[in-house]
């Protein structure tokens, strides 16, 4: 044997052995899909929009604070399109007071002045940042709350252009409601005094101040899960906010019902007691993501802690409290699309995807041992490698085996021996110009070589592009592609005539080949 | 053995014969697509709900259409999976919604209520009496409500639900305590604290409008860059008349694999996409093995006219083509009939590409590039 043929079969052997190392059992070490899994997945969309609104409100209340301290008269303050207050007619005389107001507490605004209006546009730059705070603070509460359900591996991933999409893979939900439910939920808390109300609809409640309500107060809707429904007139800021828990949990009131436990954080408890020592007496509104969840009398002074109670079942009390801990999303979420496969179907989808991918391996190795005869056997080895290998790169690269990809690695078998066969007719040509058997066998692996390389890339070519705009189970179809068309390069053109070459050493003066 | 033994065919005589088939099969497509029914657009695309369901005793598909009809639901599309009248997929009919926001919230409520409507008034009297639908629960529940006396309660729960895992649907007490033996108390837990649901979910999916029209741009670019990347690769590999026939052969690969997919009832989804750009990278091996033996026999037979070498390329090539394209065609075709229903569409996609892939690089490359030959005649020819 030559030393050049036994560094080449020892190469093979070692590739082939890591490859079965690393990919077996095949049943722990290859990363289902969810479509085979089962379980869940969604695509978000963060509104950003609303970290802009959120700053805009914040720029408004700290604008008419400073116009109050310096005495400027304006007649009205509004928002214009997104990220822009416009203020209309200001007291002119005082626009020095009002341009270093302006330079000194609105930097992140660009400022155009044009008689006695001026208009106040959020800088680009600044509005980007908060976008990209607002769906990595996104990221960040979805994980906590993922994490508290408590699921395996779940996966959340930030996507998409503008990269306002997240991704949540959640293998094996049981009850997908339940955790769309505390996914979407903003879980902003506030607490409210209640003006008046509830009424059966908004114009009971504005007819008192003649249609139009004063700036500091907001009608918000009950409930209907919690309340009777209808309509309360409340103050429109919140002693404390969500921001300020340290702590909620599930828990019971005085009468055994479900309820939701929480604790502040000190300095929002000082807050709180002071707020409840100044209205004892008045109502006050629990309100979750603008719904008043409860009403009830302000009996004693709050430090620190207290309940929310609200006729919620167990199950509810328990993900409010989940979400209150997890904290509020800076920025109402949206869903684009959702995927829920049972286990049962994707169980159904591997059993269906696998037999289809042994008969096409049986169909193929039968017709290549039927038509090629003793170099068939050959091809049929290269092609059982190239599975081995392509097994092994999946679970060494991580990758996720999805129905798609299982198409795809029967895609491969088809493919993988067509490099197989463009050298075995070749060398068949070469025979036919009567060649003898040992330099027909080597050019028609030299001349055919060109031909496969050229067949491959082009298929390649096309996966990458499949890939790039592929999602979730279909880049799982571009993956085993790629990787068993590589592959197969190297079991067909490499390994195939390494086993030539000992096939032939052995038989010193070969007359014929079976091909 | 050989499927050919030195075969002389004359392909170039039926140039003509062969474009006009082609002509025809893509008109037909593209009138199809453009003024007759159109493309159908599946989920993934148009946006909407697919549900899957199996029942637990055989339902008639009619019965499903009229249980539909009746809630005015008529409009959506019910497939029945298998033979056995117990698995459908149902998609609720789209929704134009005024608010664009709102339209993947409304296609849940739509969704819920065909499930609502399917659920037999059985069930749903058996849920109102408090008791848990054996074919829904999840193991954390199951395993509370089974007797704490029970030693491995975790584990009946757990064979429980592997059962319904593989089985679907959980058809009769009698069939699940026998397939596992469970002690009796487990039993009378089971019948005393649950019932089992006519109607299991196997699978619900829902697709925004915004991911669809996203995606249809997504991959038409994709499909175009793929073809760009064909033709510089060919084109830096071959003459420019070969890269232009190779990329002209691959156009009509996919008109031909697109048009004949209009004209199916199938839902043009992501695997159908995924389907044509293989296809857009496959089909195009052929064409290239015929290019290379007509580049060789440009050089050995000078003399021949371009006809002829066309010709004797094809034929030398011949049994190559149809094998390398036969094993492929084998494959897909067992992926078709044994991979089950949801990669039923990518499988047909790439019977109808790879077939149309074989025909068009020996019908349609070859005169192509004579064509362009004779038209343009290029300076140095066609060899390189």
């Amino acid at each position: 044997m030559k030393k050049n043929l036994r560094w080449k079969i020892i190469l093979v052997v070692v590739v082939i052995g890591l490859c079965l190392y690393l990919s077996y059992p095949p049943g722990e070490k290859i990363h289902l899909g969810l479509d085979l899994k089962g379980g869940m997945h969604l695509v978000l969309q963060v509104l950003t929009d609303d970290a802009i609104n959120i700053e805009t409100d914040q720029a408004i209340l700290r604008l008419q604070e400073q116009l109050k301290k310096e005495e400027i008269n304006f007649e009205n303050i509004t928002k214009g399109r997104l990220g822009e207050i416009i203020l209309t007619s200001f007291d002119q005389e005082k626009e020095g007071q009002l341009r270093k107001i302006i330079d000194e507490y609105f930097r992140d605004w660009d400022s155009s002045f044009s008689g006695n209006k001026v208009t106040l546009k959020i800088k680009p730059g600044v509005a980007t940042y908060l976008r990209e705070q607002s769906v990595r603070q996104a990221l960040e509460t979805l994980r906590n709350r993922i994490d508290e359900l408590g699921l395996t591996e779940p996966t959340i991933q930030r996507q998409g252009i503008a990269g306002d999409r997240i991704i949540v893979e959640l293998p094996g939900v049981d009850n997908p409601e339940r955790v769309k439910e505390i996914i979407k939920t903003t879980a902003l808390l506030e607490w409210r005094l209640v003006i008046a109300g509830p009424a059966p609809d908004k114009e009971t409640l504005l007819q008192k101040y003649g249609g139009e309500l004063p700036p500091d107060l907001e009608i918000l809707p009950g409930d209907p899960k919690r309340t009777q429904g209808g309509y309360y007139l409340v103050q429109r800021v919140s002693p404390v906010v969500g921001k300020d828990l340290r702590n909620a949990r599930r828990s019971i009131d005085e009468w055994n019902n479900p309820a939701v436990a929480f604790t502040l954080s000190p300095d929002a408890g000082k807050r709180f007691y002071k707020f409840t020592s100044d209205h004892i007496g008045e109502p006050l509104a629990v309100v979750l993501d603008g719904k008043v969840q409860q009403v009830a009398t302000i009996e004693d002074r709050i430090r620190d802690s207290g309940i929310i109670r609200g006729r919620f079942t167990q199950e509810e009390a328990e993900d409010i409290a989940l979400v209150l801990r997890a904290g509020p999303l800076p920025a109402t979420i949206k869903y684009l699309e959702e995927r829920t496969i049972g286990p049962s179907l994707g169980a159904d989808s591997i059993r269906k995807g696998l037999r289809a991918t042994i008969i096409a391996l049986l169909l193929v190795m039968g017709f290549m041992i039927f038509y090629y005869r003793v170099s068939g056997i050959n091809a049929v080895v290269a092609l059982i490698l190239n599975i081995i290998i392509l097994m092994g790169a999946l679970s060494y690269f991580k990758a996720t085996l999805t129905l798609p990809g299982i198409a795809g690695i029967i895609l491969t078998i088809g493919m993988a021996v067509d490099a197989n066969v463009l050298i075995f007719e070749r060398i068949r040509e070469e025979l036919a110009t009567g060649k003898n058997v040992l330099s027909a066998v080597s050019s028609g692996f030299s001349r055919a070589f060109r031909t496969i390389l050229d067949a491959n890339i082009t298929t390649i070519i096309a996966a990458i592009f499949l890939f790039q705009f592929g999602t979730g189970a279909v880049k799982g179809f571009a993956v085993t592609l790629i990787i068993g068309i590589t592959a197969s390069m190297f079991t067909a053109v490499f390994v195939s005539r390494i086993i030539f070459d000992v096939y032939l050493g052995k038989k010193k003066k070969i007359k014929k080949l079976s091909i | 053995m050989q499927i050919f033994k030195n075969p002389n065919f004359d392909f170039m005589k039926f140039k003509f014969f062969a474009f006009g088939l082609s002509a025809i099969v893509i008109l037909v497509g593209l009138l199809n697509m453009t003024i007759g029914k159109g493309i159908n657009y599946g989920i993934d695309f148009a946006g909407g709900t697919l549900i899957r369901v199996i029942f637990k005793n055989p339902v008639p598909i009619d019965t499903i259409r009229s249980l539909l009809n009746s809630q005015g639901l008529g409009k959506s599309r019910i497939q029945e999976v298998g033979a056995t009248q117990q698995e459908y997929i149902i998609r609720t009919l789209q929704l134009t919604g005024e608010d664009i926001q709102d339209e993947l919230e409304a296609h849940e409520i739509i969704g819920n209520k065909v499930v609502d409507t399917l659920r037999p008034s059985e069930d749903k009297t058996n849920l109102e009496a408090g008791l848990l639908d054996l074919n829904s629960i999840d193991v954390q529940d199951l395993t509370e409500l089974l007797p704490p006396e029970l030693e491995n309660r975790e584990n009946i729960a757990q064979q429980i639900i592997d059962y319904r895992r593989v089985k679907g649907i959980i058809k009769s007490f009698e069939d699940l305590s026998t397939s596992l033996n469970l002690p009796p108390e487990a039993l009378t837990a089971l019948k005393e604290k649950t019932f089992l649901g006519n109607l299991a979910i196997l699978s619900r999916e829902t697709v925004g409008p915004q991911v669809g029209h996203d995606l249809r741009r997504k991959a038409t670019q994709a499909t175009i860059w793929a073809l760009i990347g064909m033709l510089i690769y060919i084109g830096l590999r071959f003459k420019f008349a070969y890269g232009i026939s190779a990329i002209l052969t691959l156009a009509h690969d996919v008109l031909v694999t697109v048009g004949i997919f209009s004209l199916t009832n199938r839902e043009l989804n992501l695997p159908v996409i995924a389907a044509i750009l293989t296809i857009v990278g496959y089909s195009l091996n052929d064409t290239i093995v015929i290019f290379d033996r007509i580049r060789d026999n440009l050089r050995i037979l000078r003399k021949d006219p371009l006809v002829k070498i066309i010709n004797t390329s094809i034929n030398q090539t011949l049994s190559r083509t149809i094998i390398t394209s036969g094993t492929t065609l084998l494959t897909v075709i067992a992926l078709f009939l044994f991979g089950g229903e949801v990669i039923n569409d990518f499988a047909f996609t790439m019977i109808i590409g790879v077939l149309a892939g074989t025909y068009s690089s020996i019908y349609q490359s070859c005169a192509y590039l004579y064509f362009w030959n004779t038209i343009f005649k290029p300076k140095k020819g066609l060899r390189k």
